[in-house]
């Protein structure tokens, strides 16, 4: 077993590790770090996470609700410390997974992320405690600069394999759209949408021969996938441009009145403490609003936007979806603008006194071409803006959303922060 | 139940608005009232044209969503599901309608309340009375306080009761009854009581609470937390382990010794037994606790003379006893970081106290320790004392100076150098670089410290030429390793510490130059320190590369022709083109970092850098397509080059003295620049005599580019020559005109506007510029234009250009002036087109603004201001960030 290994395995029992291997963890997270671009392509599937906000126990019910890593690959889209007493133990089980499976995990910034915020809430309080020195918390910081500020997701199909028996056959013409499972895995709500009728309207065989996708297994719970046949597949005909699947953009915040394409995002140099204005700020400070435009922020940083903002963007930039963290939403996960745009929020009871459930989405893989997806850096097949003529074969992904609340009381302690060991005064 | 609010008598103006389809719909503009009619509250609106039209008639019920925003606004939800606002002509009105609904839903709620747990007897809400404190009695006690603690009278009452009838210490017994008996539900509801009276954020019982005999039996309660029924917390062994209390020296005082201890178990309940449950109000009231407790104790330190005699007495040399001096070290540490928290002149008297016993040799103990733990507890006093006055601190490192000790400086560059922890080595770059920093000169003191601390802390003022002087031989001992680095060619054996120290040397460096770029101008040309660190742009670590890429960028944007020649004349842009094309299909960090680079060249148009990295590395260029970036550059050249071809007279004037001077003088207008240096500045101007040495510099520097050159010499000088872009900052001058609001300006990121701004006088003027620039405004930019070639002209107007990277926010007025100059990755040009997007909002009508309010109410209400469970700081996160202290973020 590897120092890193033995060290998650030392995390994920909410033990510190020490302060030397804290700060190796970080130069070898670094390494990695420096090597991706300011928006990680990544391929479905995937699992994508909103704010963890230091809630360990919370996290560890994440992962065995959406599967462990390397089973499952998982996008963070940041604000992985303060508020909550773990935010140490989190972070760093977090960034021990980053350097040991870097390709099963990715980790992009969040507006927490950064000094000033952390010396305000918790992080750097919890640091001093935990380690009896700033130092963590610088090498924490350090990391936090090289962090990405954002994700492409490519290759996620239209389509969701639902998880429970469809009850008829009149669904045949329908595909999947949404879902929504609580933690046991059961289904409590889904939608549907008319299966696009463009090029493959062939036969409904066809959609036997991709082979079974398993996104919805977690540990210790069978697939409940016991489906009618017919219809435990996924996909129309291979190739058929109108199942198109735009990419899903992840950032912590939103859009940015300074980026009007995600190409834009790869000429910030971000290795830098998150300014107070600018792109960089932005797209980890805006939210969605109901608005027309920009607007305002009341966070004092960042902007909100609207849902033209956003139809505008998605268009121009072949997006079907961008995901989102940065806002406690009480469902877990909340779309707006016509599934232009989702809240993710994971981090269950808020605080330890929200009350809220938390949410995790997964986008499952399109295997209509045959496992195989074009791969681009974001730019390509980026247009003008003039490339309308198939713009209605731009569709969705499908979108699983895993609905959790809080850990078990039992399978933690009193959560709690740590006291001090002597005092003199 | 009679309704006993007064409803106000007098009518406000007001409009009532409907959602209708997410649109605010205007209902008219009436009078408001608040009435009670048979002993229903309603809102009453009646318009304001047709005396006898009802506009609004609602009654207000106790729970529906009342909000008060931006002082004029109410907006609720109707039972039916309608979205309404109320927008006030007068704050005054709104609040006097907001108070009346405030008040009748407060007594709505306590009806409700009564109607609840104790309708049978209203009048036990003025004086209320427990029920004995009996076991038998908890499920009557616990029932009988969550229904007072629903209102205020009700917790008001309650504390009293409590209190007078001291009612904590009979609840105490009762917690080793119920162990004894096992009796789990028992100790639920006894901890669920104790929750309740924690929670009225009573001063009194918190300060009960946390007394020797009650303690431990309210902890101990606090073990059995029914949210929890599987766990039990062990508090109360915690809390009775004397031994964590360490002592150095006795403190014989027994009121202070009793703080301390009530300090240490408030910390405890706020942190660990209450870290969950603490609303907001009893989070403030532990930490005002805390806080005046933390004073007096702190108080009573610095003021006993005694005391702190024998304190630094531990550290005689001529005392063996090791752990009692690191203990010492550890208690001035914990002194230090408590002081963090209290009033700065209670601070600022500590901190004089422990200095005058000896502080500063207790740090040199402690950094020099074996013990890396130690050594980042004596640096960590060492910051706190820089928190907390950076310019004392400086006055008696140069106060050493002066008496030709070691000042502690060079201590801790040696250390540096040497350090072998990364996390001490990290802590003292950050200390070497506050305590050098060239920013703070030392006049400033007089202005912050009051005269007599002034007089007591700094004895002699020292001049400026003074701490140049220093700052200059300590910058030179900073930057050894860095130098050293010109033998080296092999870059492939660096060790980790070597990798470390470079970094941080760097980033101090980059540091110093953003600060002040006068005072590190010496540093950087006497030692030659841009090709070291050009050197290591050539390294196998990335992430040194990028600092050294940071260091070049950092000199890019101060706009600064010193720096720009010495960019230019050192290959450095080559250097940065290969990192280009090394990570060249890659979209990864450094890739991201160089291309923001030339971005910034571009976007800003420094002509200079453009002329020189396209005529030597034009081919390089070409072959960089991936985006469009270095495409865009050469066009900015090409465009150059026609415009430059009018002029190329200029570089005579570069060489004629003579003529320099004289438009120099002829051109009052660009002394004005001069007026907005800072004092410091000026000085330096003034004595020093750096400025010729620097032109000739300059013209050496020439010299060198052109016979590098050989041939392609005339753009070549002229790029040293021209100085860039006064024309874009006349356009931004214009620009950040009020008027300008509403008038398509010309972007920086369109290259029409920018040919435009180049050749002003071209046909294609955009219309905003003839437009609002006022007549003499036009003829001032010609003369301006004839004279724009020439060089010292140029050189003088550095400063004014200087004056806008500082970026503070005083400088405000000055970076309104100099829009078209931009330090950070995003140019002011962005910005202004950002305000002007924004613009579109914020100017619409209200109605629009209430659909703003509304919408981030119902959305994010919750999530900004509620959930925000960190009391002192609720309002908003951003706000926070600015109270927060640099300091600590290097």
């Amino acid at each position: 077993m590897s120092d890193l290994d033995r060290a998650i395995e030392q995390l994920r029992a909410c033990r510190l590790i020490p302060e030397t291997q804290v700060r190796e963890l970080c130069y070898k997270a670094r390494e990695i770090l420096i090597e991706e671009g300011n928006v990680v392509c990544v391929d479905a599937p995937i699992t994508i996470c909103g704010d963890i906000h230091g809630q360990f126990h919370d996290l560890m019910e994440l992962f065995r609700v959406g599967g462990d890593v390397p089973d499952t690959n998982y996008l963070f889209m940041g604000d992985f410390v303060d508020r909550g007493f773990y935010s140490l133990e989190s972070f760093l089980l977090l960034l021990c997974l980053k350097v040991r499976y870097p390709d099963r995990i990715t980790l992009i910034r969040g507006n927490h992320e950064s000094r000033q915020i952390t010396t305000v809430y918790g992080f750097y309080d919890e640091c001093i405690r935990k380690y009896g020195s700033a130092n963590v918390w610088r090498y924490c910081c350090e990391v936090f600069d090289y962090l990405a500020l954002g994700a492409l997701v490519l290759g996620a199909s239209s389509e969701l394999e639902p998880s429970g028996p469809m009850l008829n056959d009149a669904t045949m013409d329908l595909e999947l759209e949404t879902e929504v499972l609580n933690s046991r895995g059961e289904v409590t709500m889904n939608t549907h949408r008319q299966r696009p009728r463009s090029s493959s309207d062939v036969s409904t065989d066809s959609r036997n021969i991709s082979p079974p996708r398993d996104i919805s297994a977690t540990p210790g719970q069978p697939p409940a996938r016991s489906g009618a046949p017919g219809t435990g597949a996924s996909g129309d005909g291979a190739g058929s441009f109108a199942s198109r699947i735009g990419a899903v953009l992840c950032v912590h915040g939103g859009l940015s009145p300074l980026i009007d394409t995600v190409d834009k995002i790869r000429l910030i140099d971000r290795k830098q403490e998150v300014p107070h204005e600018g792109a960089m700020c932005d797209l980890l400070w805006s939210d969605p609003d109901d608005i027309d435009g920009w607007g305002l922020s009341p966070r004092g940083a960042g902007f909100l936007f609207g849902g033209d903002i956003v139809k505008q963007f998605n268009y121009k930039n072949d997006l079907s979806l961008i995901a989102r963290a940065h806002q406690l939403v009480m469902e877990g996960y909340k779309e707006m603008f016509d599934g232009g745009i989702v809240t993710v929020w994971s981090a269950p009871n808020y605080c330890y006194r929200c009350g809220n459930v938390a949410a995790i989405l997964e986008l499952g893989e399109d295997a209509s071409n045959g496992g195989t997806i074009t791969r681009s850096n974001g730019d390509y097949g980026r247009s003008n803006g003039v490339l309308a003529t198939d713009r209605l074969g731009v569709r969705s992904p499908g979108r699983r959303y895993r609905v959790f609340e809080a850990a078990a009381q039992d399978t933690r302690g009193m959560p709690a922060k740590k006291p001090v060991a002597d005092y003199f005064l | 139940m009679a309704m006993e609010v007064q409803p106000p008598s007098d009518r406000k103006r007001v409009k009532v608005y409907e959602l209708r389809d997410n649109d605010w719909f205007d209902r008219g503009t009436g009078f408001c009232t608040g009435q009670v009619v048979d002993d229903e509250p309603r809102i009453y609106v009646e318009s304001e044209d047709e005396p006898n039209r009802v506009l609004l008639l609602t009654k207000i019920s106790k729970d529906d969503g009342y909000q008060k925003q931006q002082e004029t606004l109410i907006v609720w939800t109707e039972t039916n599901g309608t979205d309404m606002a109320l927008s006030f002509q007068e704050a005054d009105g709104c609040a006097v309608i907001w108070n009346f609904v405030s008040h009748v839903q407060q007594q709505l709620l306590n009806l409700a309340a009564a109607d609840d747990a104790l309708s049978d007897d209203l009048e036990t809400f003025q004086t209320i009375m427990l029920p004995a404190a009996e076991l038998g009695n908890l499920p009557e006690i616990d029932h009988a306080m969550r229904a007072a603690s629903l209102t205020q009278a009700g917790r008001d009452a309650l504390s009293k009761c409590v209190i007078r009838d001291e009612y904590i210490p009979k609840l105490v017994p009762l917690v080793s009854v119920a162990e004894d008996l096992e009796s789990l539900s028992d100790l639920h509801r006894l901890c669920n009581i104790m929750k309740s009276l924690i929670l009225l954020n009573d001063n009194a019982i918190i300060e009960t609470v946390v007394t020797d005999p009650i303690i431990l039996g309210v902890v101990g309660a606090l073990e059995y937390d029914p949210e929890f029924p599987t766990h039990k917390a062990n508090h109360r062994q915690y809390l009775s382990d004397q031994s964590r209390y360490k002592e150095v020296v006795p403190i014989k005082d027994p009121v202070i010794l009793c703080k301390i201890r009530y300090t240490w178990r408030l910390q405890y309940l706020k942190d660990v037994v209450l870290a969950r449950i603490l609303d907001d109000p009893t989070f403030s009231v532990l930490n005002s606790l805390i806080f005046y407790n933390q004073v007096e104790i702190v108080n009573h330190i610095q003021s006993n003379g005694l005391f702190l005699k024998e304190l630094f007495s531990v550290f005689d040399p001529r005392s063996a006893d090791a752990k009692r001096k690191e203990d010492a070290v550890q208690f001035l540490h914990q002194c230090a970081s408590i002081a963090k928290n209290i009033q700065a002149p209670a601070r600022a008297n500590l901190f004089a106290n422990f200095i005058s016993h000896g502080l500063f040799a207790v740090i040199a103990f402690a950094i020099k320790h074996p013990n890396p733990a130690l050594r980042t507890t004596g640096i960590d006093i060492l910051v706190a004392l820089l928190d907390h006055d950076p310019i004392m601190m400086r006055g008696y490192m140069l106060k050493a100076v002066n008496e030709k000790k070691t000042p502690l400086t060079d201590t801790l560059i040696d250390l540096l150098h040497t350090e072998s922890d990364l996390g001490v080595k990290n802590q003292l770059a950050d200390t070497v670089k506050v305590l050098l920093d060239p920013q703070i000169p030392l006049q400033e003191t007089m202005a912050r410290a009051g005269p007599e601390t002034y007089t007591k802390l700094r004895p002699n003022i020292l001049s400026d030429a003074f701490v140049q002087h220093h700052f200059d031989e300590s910058a030179k001992r900073l930057f050894v390793p860095l130098k050293r680095l010109e033998k080296r060619t092999n870059f492939n054996d660096m060790k980790f510490q070597e990798v470390a120290l470079y970094s941080h040397l760097v980033d101090i460096l980059t540091f110093f130059v953003r600060q002040h770029l006068y005072r590190s101008r010496n540093v950087i040309h006497n030692e030659a320190l841009a090709p070291r660190v050009a050197q290591l742009l050539k390294v196998p670590q990335k992430h040194l590369k990028l600092t050294a890429l940071k260091f070049f960028r950092t000199l890019i944007s101060l706009q600064d022709t010193f720096y720009q020649a010495l960019m230019t004349h050192n290959n450095t842009f080559g250097l940065i083109l290969d990192i280009v094309y090394e990570t060249m299909p890659r979209d990864n960090l450094l890739n991201s970092a160089c291309l923001e680079l030339f971005e910034f060249i571009k976007r800003e148009n420094i002509k200079p850098i453009v002329l020189h990295v396209v005529e030597k590395y034009g081919d390089k260029l070409r072959n960089i397509t991936y985006v469009d970036t270095f495409q865009s550059l050469i066009m900015r050249y090409e465009q150059m080059q026609g415009y430059g071809a009018e002029s190329t007279d200029s570089t005579l004037f570069s060489q004629d003295e003579g003529m320099s001077a004289q438009r120099m003088q002829a051109n009052g207008q660009r002394w004005q620049g001069v007026k907005e240096m800072d004092a410091a500045e000026e000085e330096y101007f003034n004595t020093s005599d750096d400025d010729e040495e620097w032109q000739q510099d300059i013209q050496t520097n020439t010299i060198v580019t052109t016979s590098i050159q050989n041939g392609a010499a005339s753009p070549v000088v002229k790029s040293l020559v021209d100085y860039p872009d006064d024309d874009d900052d006349e356009i931004m001058d214009t620009k950040a005109e009020p008027v300008g609001e509403e008038i398509q300006q010309p972007q920086d990121g369109i290259p029409a506007a920018d040919t435009t701004a180049d050749a002003s006088q071209a046909p294609s003027t955009p219309v905003s510029q003839t437009a609002q620039t006022p007549p003499e405004r036009l003829s001032e930019k010609r003369r301006r234009e004839e004279e724009d070639d020439d060089e010292l002209i140029k050189l003088t107007s550095v400063p004014k250009r200087r004056s806008s990277t500082s970026g503070g926010p005083g400088t405000a007025g000055l970076l309104r002036r100099k829009k078209g100059i931009s330090i950070g990755p995003v140019s002011a040009a962005d910005k202004v087109t950002a305000q002007g997007a924004l613009g579109n909002v914020t100017t619409t009508a209200p109605p629009k603004r209430i659909a703003i309010s509304i919408g981030s109410s119902n959305a994010k209400s919750s999530d900004t201001e509620s959930t925000e469970p960190t009391t002192d700081q609720t309002s908003n996160e951003k706000e926070n960030q600015g109270n927060n202290p640099d300091g600590r973020s290097g």
